[in-house]
């Protein structure tokens, strides 16, 4: 399966860089993220929940970074194996600066899935992953803005990365948009999106 | 005589079926048994570097986990399904067949690597979950087309290319005609792959006995014998300490003859290790990588024809897909060389089969098994060339069919047996003409499609014809017993998957006999009741398995005679039997019943006569000199959304000819379901891969099979030319209904779109794929 796509970030080149170097921040942006680990310079190992469609369950695996051009570019090698199958992909990331401090990210990638995950989630795996990148990529942008506000402040802002329920909230949402063309049933499903996330809430900080 | 044979007689194992009173293998409990999950590759290609079972087999409820080492020298692969071909001249044939359980490499997704046998399936699905398996990928085949690629990575470490055999046949100088046609048609032709779907998926319950040593097998196979005497043999027991039982199953379609299934072997094995009653019942997940599938082949076809339209010549050359290993042979590329000549009259035939290894999983015959690709790529580039000769698709055919006098026709090629292809028996032309006359081709071309295309409708016409190769042997075998309560017991090796024997076997036992089918009672498929015969496969119950019934039944009649006649002292042709009495024609009071017969035949005191037998009782066998072909034509009228692309079948009309029809009842249903199924080939049932040889549609979610609403009613046509082979002059019908669907679903596609010049040239079709090609069309326009 192929990736492509592109993302504005509201840092400069130098700030996106260092947050998609940071192995803590990035755990936060992989939603269903357990643990990331950095094993060696360039390489870090880590749990992951996934969840696509009706496959779920828990993949280990490891994060290679390579072809480093700080601040420009890199390729990013994913190899994770669990119970629902296996996934296996390369990207290779480029920031682009622009203008009033915006930079510009540019993914190309190549995904390669197995077992339970392909034969039976395969149908909604494009939809899911788009949107699982774009909330990803957001929390990222957020963390982003978290340390700037620190940065001009001198103190430290809380950046609270959305939690793995908010993280399905979303997709559910971005899967309805997809499902759904018309305005009303997006709206129907936002509804429903909210309502779910209310209950959630409420049973969470039960 | 009362007649009973090609009586319309309502299947009489039904009311079971309907009801739930019918024994399927999960419905087999035993006290104390165990439930078997297995661990299955989830990549296509891949050294196994080591599996950690410990943690599996610390789960409480679990018994036993086993993977190939734990075998030892019980680790061997399969036997081979159908003997390699013999080593003749022009044939390479490299035999690699599937392994119990995966060691070293694993060759395709779903390939077994180890089994858990716990307390209860949960238990075992859960430590399957625990297991953990170090699997190192390698580099895919995964598609026929870059097999053969220099640089291909090998599905077999130990051969020198992916190549699993290469064949070349061919009839009179393909090349001398081709110098001299007038007309020639090349296409490349395409077929991709589907699943049987049967409802019922695979099951196994085995049941070792250590105080009797005796072991009990309830399997799904279509061929209860072969695997009772395989276990047997893989075993190293007698085989009268083996029975296998195939109790009634939900569907088989050619899949469930494959033998051996790892698990089909594995779970018999662990029972004996355990002592212990196992079963397995394989999930529909399961059912799309584990068990077998068919159909990929890419074929460079051509056709010569003379201006007036009369063939010369056919030839192909094709790829054929046989998955990661290979024991069934060539069975399914061969039959597609039978068929690639069609009904017609073939003087120049040209063929060149390569089949090659990919890590996918494994091909054998599922119904239709490599005729509906035959008569595809025949019919296909007869439409072809009716366009360019601007002649009618009826007329060409017509103008092509072995006349009714060249039979028995020998087309000079080997079937799927290694014997000569011999077309027995047929009349081509009428059956053409009553499909046609029954669809209305012609009022439909001239007067009616007009009026509908110019309401802007896009409907569309086809009518293709197709033979089919049936009732092979080798042989088939019964026994007949009359009771002494009257009723009939007939005990046959070949198993029943829904095919109506119970009724259509006893119809032909009723014909000699005189006595109602309901007084019938048969089983099949329970090796310990018959255990010679090969099984239910390639169109042949009807043929080869009634004629053995019918042979017993005769010689059961015969001794009914010879007894009657002696206790009723009248000569045995002044007797009749009729509702189950034998009785002197002219004096109808003078009679005996079967049952009393059948007592005096058994007698508790006396004397037998030397050189005679007791009991009413025969057994018989019957193998045919070569198969019998089956011919029919399809005709169907569809209106196409142009909106949806969705195609609605507007009429369907089948006729059929398959010499004498037991039950037209039953013989309908047959033809319903294939025709069902075939539409499913055409136009919804496809496998999708990926590049990296992952089944990407593994449910029913995403694998669509026709539903009531894509299948039409289906009008059927009976004609009857008797096969000479056997004497109920019977030719098998079971995949006649699947086979010419989908080059069908191409000539009335085709036909819909009569402005976009669309040419199809690949099966399955989908909505989707028919609007791409409409797009390209309208593109180039």
């Amino acid at each position: 399966m192929k990736i492509e796509g592109e993302y504005m970030f509201d840092g400069t080149r130098e700030q996106v860089w260092d947050v998609v170097r940071d192995p803590e921040v990035l755990a936060t942006a992989l939603p269903g993220t357990q643990s990331l680990e950095q094993v060696s310079e360039n390489e870090y190992q880590g749990e992951m929940h996934v969840r696509i469609g009706p496959v779920a369950g828990l993949f280990s695996g490891l994060l290679v970074i390579s072809d480093e051009v700080p601040p420009e570019s890199l390729t990013m090698t994913v190899e994770g194996k669990g119970k629902p199958g296996f996934v296996k992909g390369t990207g290779s990331v480029q920031l682009i600066s622009q203008e009033a401090n915006k930079t510009l990210m540019q993914y190309q990638g190549d995904m390669q899935i197995g077992g339970r995950l392909a034969s039976v989630g395969q149908r909604m795996m494009e939809s899911v992953s788009k949107s699982l990148l774009k909330q990803g990529l957001d929390s990222l942008n957020q963390a982003l803005l978290a340390r700037q506000a620190s940065q001009t402040t001198g103190e430290q802002v809380e950046y609270k990365p959305p939690s793995e329920s908010e993280f399905a909230a979303s997709v559910a949402k971005d899967m309805a948009g997809e499902v759904f063309s018309s305005r009303r049933v997006i709206w129907i499903a936002g509804a429903i999106v909210i309502i779910i996330i209310i209950i959630l809430a409420a049973i969470l900080t039960r | 005589m009362k007649k009973s044979i090609g009586e319309r007689i309502k299947r009489t194992e039904d009311p079971r079926l309907l009801t739930g009173q019918a024994l399927f293998v999960d419905d087999v409990n035993i006290p104390n048994m165990l439930h078997a999950a297995f661990l299955r590759s989830d990549y296509a290609h891949a050294y196994l570097r080591s599996v950690d079972v410990s943690e599996a087999r610390a789960r409480p409820g679990v018994v036993a986990v086993f993977t190939a080492e734990d075998m030892g020298d019980d680790w061997q692969p399969g036997p081979p399904l159908v003997s390699p071909p013999p080593t003749v001249e022009d044939i390479t044939f490299y035999s690699r067949r599937q392994v119990p359980l995966a060691k070293d490499k694993v060759r395709h997704v779903g390939e077994p690597i180890a089994v858990v046998i716990a307390e209860s399936r949960y238990i075992a699905e859960d430590a399957v979950e625990d297991i953990l398996v170090d699997l190192d990928p390698l580099e895919v085949v995964s598609d026929i087309e870059t097999a053969l690629d220099p640089n291909a990575p090998l599905v077999h470490d130990d051969l020198d290319s992916n190549l699993a055999a290469h064949m070349i046949q061919s009839k009179g100088d393909y090349q001398a005609a081709k110098a001299t046609a007038e007309v020639v048609i090349s296409r490349k032709i395409e077929i991709d792959r589907g699943a049987a779907a049967a409802m019922e998926n695979r099951g196994i319950v085995a049941d070792w006995d250590s105080k009797s040593q005796h072991l009990t097998v309830w399997d799904t196979t279509q061929a209860p014998i072969p695997i009772r005497n395989g276990l047997a043999a893989r075993l190293g027991l007698s085989e009268s300490q083996v029975r296998v039982i195939a109790p009634f199953i939900g569907g088989a379609f050619g899949p469930k003859m494959m033998m051996f299934y790892p698990e089909e072997m594995r779970i018999p094995w662990i029972s004996i290790q355990l002592g212990r009653a196992i079963k397995w019942i394989e999930d529909r997940r399961e059912n799309f990588y584990a068990t077998t599938q068919e159909r990929r082949q890419v074929h460079e076809a051509e056709m010569l024809l003379t201006r007036e339209g009369k063939i010369l010549g056919v030839s192909h050359t094709f790829l054929h897909d046989s998955g990661a290993y290979d024991p069934y042979g060539l069975t399914i590329p061969l039959n597609t060389e039978s068929h690639a000549m069609g009904a017609y009259a073939v003087p120049n035939y040209f063929s060149d089969l390569t089949v090659v290894f990919t890590n996918k999983i494994l091909t054998t015959p599922i119904r239709g098994a490599g005729r509906p690709q035959g008569i595809f790529v025949v019919e296909r580039l007869l439409d072809l060339a009716a366009k360019e000769l601007e002649m009618d698709p009826v007329e060409i055919r017509k103008l092509n069919f072995i006349p009714p006098d060249a039979f028995p026709y020998e087309q000079q090629i080997i079937d799927q047996a290694f014997s000569p292809l011999i077309f027995d028996s047929g009349d081509y032309q009428p059956v053409m003409e009553k499909a046609a006359g029954m669809i209305g081709y012609d009022q439909f071309v001239k007067e009616e499609q007009p009026r509908l295309r110019a309401e802007d409708k896009h409907v569309g016409i086809g009518i293709v014809p197709f033979v089919e190769t049936t009732g092979v042997g080798p042989y088939e075998g019964a026994r007949i017993t009359i009771e002494a309560s009257g009723k009939i017991n007939v005990a046959t090796g070949v198993g029943t998957q829904g095919q109506g024997h119970f009724t259509a076997f006893a119809q032909v036992v009723a014909e000699q006999l005189g006595v109602d089918v309901k007084d019938v009672n048969l089983v099949t498929g329970d090796t310990a009741q018959f255990h010679w015969g090969t099984g239910t496969f390639a169109s042949r119950g009807a043929v080869v398995a009634a004629n053995a019934i019918h042979a017993s039944a005769l010689i059961v009649r015969e001794k009914v005679l010879k007894l009657a006649s002696k206790l009723l002292e009248a000569p045995e042709e002044e007797l009749e039997l009729e509702d189950g009495y034998v009785r002197v024609a002219d004096i109808p009071h003078l009679s005996i019943s079967l049952g009393d017969l059948a007592a005096e035949a058994n007698p508790l005191r006396g004397a037998v006569e030397p050189g005679t037998e007791p009991g009413l009782e025969a057994t018989a066998y019957f193998g045919p000199k070569y198969g019998a072909i089956a011919f029919g034509v399809h005709a169907m009228i569809i209106e196409v959304d142009p909106e949806t692309m969705m195609v609605e079948i507007k009429r369907y009309v089948v006729v059929e000819d398959c010499g004498t029809v037991i039950n037209p009842l039953i013989l309908e249903g047959q033809i319903h379901g294939g025709v069902a199924m075939g539409i499913g080939n055409a136009y919804y049932e496809q496998l999708i891969y990926d590049e990296n040889a992952q089944l990407l549609n593994a449910s029913l979610a995403d694998y669509l099979i026709p539903t009531a609403n894509e299948v039409p009613r289906i009008e059927i046509g009976h004609f009857e030319t008797r096969s000479p082979l056997n004497p109920l002059g019977t030719k098998g019908v079971g995949e006649a209904g699947t086979i010419p669907v989908p080059a069908l679903f191409a000539q009335a596609i085709e036909n819909a779109f009569p402005d976009h010049d669309l040419e199809i040239l690949e099966m399955p079709l989908s909505p989707n794929r028919l609007f791409e090609l409409l797009q390209e069309k309208e593109s180039e326009k």
